[in-house]
């Protein structure tokens, strides 16, 4: 399916799903948007979130984006496992030099657990990490 | 007879005794932010209270071995605290594991800094090493250990009516 706002380009499938949650890339108008949906409580959800943040980051870097919004709008719950995936990601994106860029969050309101995680995220890579 | 003045000035107590599996522990977390809300109407604890039992619960899930763990929870609105123990059966080397982690995070004395620490230290491809620190910060409660017999107790506790989140530079939520 073609992307209205890059005429000829493609939204790329990068995607995983498990049964209580999902991620997906979404390439947009207003930018990227990596969306989390659900309630991340499995085991070791890393095994599963770590290899979509690869792809996703890779994605970023060629298309030399400067940020990312990151929607947990319809996440219910991380627990901390997942949560270190997004550790991960900055990990990541710290490495990389000059093609750096910002992971924009936007929160639910409702889910009163994100403001306290995101506000630890941001203390962790104030550079890497903005609270819509 | 109960009078709703009485109901009000006692501490409230939920006790659960649970077995594995993982599948329980998003209900868990969900009834006790619920029970919490009805229990403090007007406080705006319930998320920070349901995330530590969760983390706790996770935490003792993986060494109970098939035996029962579990949960109480006291709320007392008069006193201003919290408090939560989740035991499960724990062989020695778990518990010097558990209590040796326990230490580390509460030898440094900002919680925070504890949080990042840990977030720079655990291992991305595996489970474990967050969640204690996660939850001195974001719920802000205190943590410790106890043995008696085969059975380990965490229990974390604080305000029920707590400050702000404060971190340096001002932000807070």
């Amino acid at each position: 399916m073609s992307n209205p706002s890059h005429p000829g380009a493609r939204a790329p499938a990068i995607q995983v799903s498990e049964e209580k949650y999902s991620a997906s890339l979404h390439v947009e108008p207003l930018g990227t948007r990596v969306q989390f949906r659900g309630t991340i409580s499995t085991v070791n959800p890393a095994g599963v979130l770590n290899p979509f943040v690869d792809q996703v980051h890779d994605h970023l870097l060629k298309a030399g984006a400067k940020d990312v919004r990151v929607d947990f709008t319809e996440l219910e719950f991380c627990n901390s496992s997942g949560f270190k995936s997004f550790i991960y990601w900055i990990q990541k994106i710290q490495a990389a030099g000059d093609k750096q860029y910002r992971l924009r969050f936007i929160s639910s309101p409702a889910r009163k657990w994100q403001r306290t995680s995101l506000l630890a995220l941001s203390c962790y890579s104030p550079n890497a990490v903005e609270i819509g | 007879m109960t009078t709703e003045k009485n109901t009000t000035t006692r501490p409230i107590y939920l006790m659960l005794r649970m077995k594995p599996p993982w599948v329980f522990v998003d209900e868990i977390r969900r009834f006790v932010e619920s029970f919490c809300s009805c229990a403090c109407p007007g406080e705006t604890r319930e998320a920070q209270i349901a995330l530590a039992v969760h983390e706790l619960m996770q935490n003792a899930i993986p060494h109970a071995g098939g035996e029962s763990i579990d949960l109480t929870l006291q709320v007392d609105p008069i006193a201003d605290r919290i408090e939560i123990a989740v035991s499960n059966p724990a062989n020695d080397e778990v518990f010097a594991d558990l209590k040796g982690r326990l230490d580390r995070i509460n030898n440094e004395p900002d919680p925070l800094r504890s949080y990042l620490r840990a977030m720079a230290e655990a291992p991305m491809n595996q489970r474990g090493g967050l969640g204690l620190a996660r939850v001195r910060f974001e719920a802000q409660l205190e943590l410790s250990i106890t043995r008696e017999g085969n059975r380990i107790t965490v229990l974390a506790w604080g305000r029920l009516r707590a400050p702000l989140l404060q971190v340096h530079g001002g932000t807070h939520v």
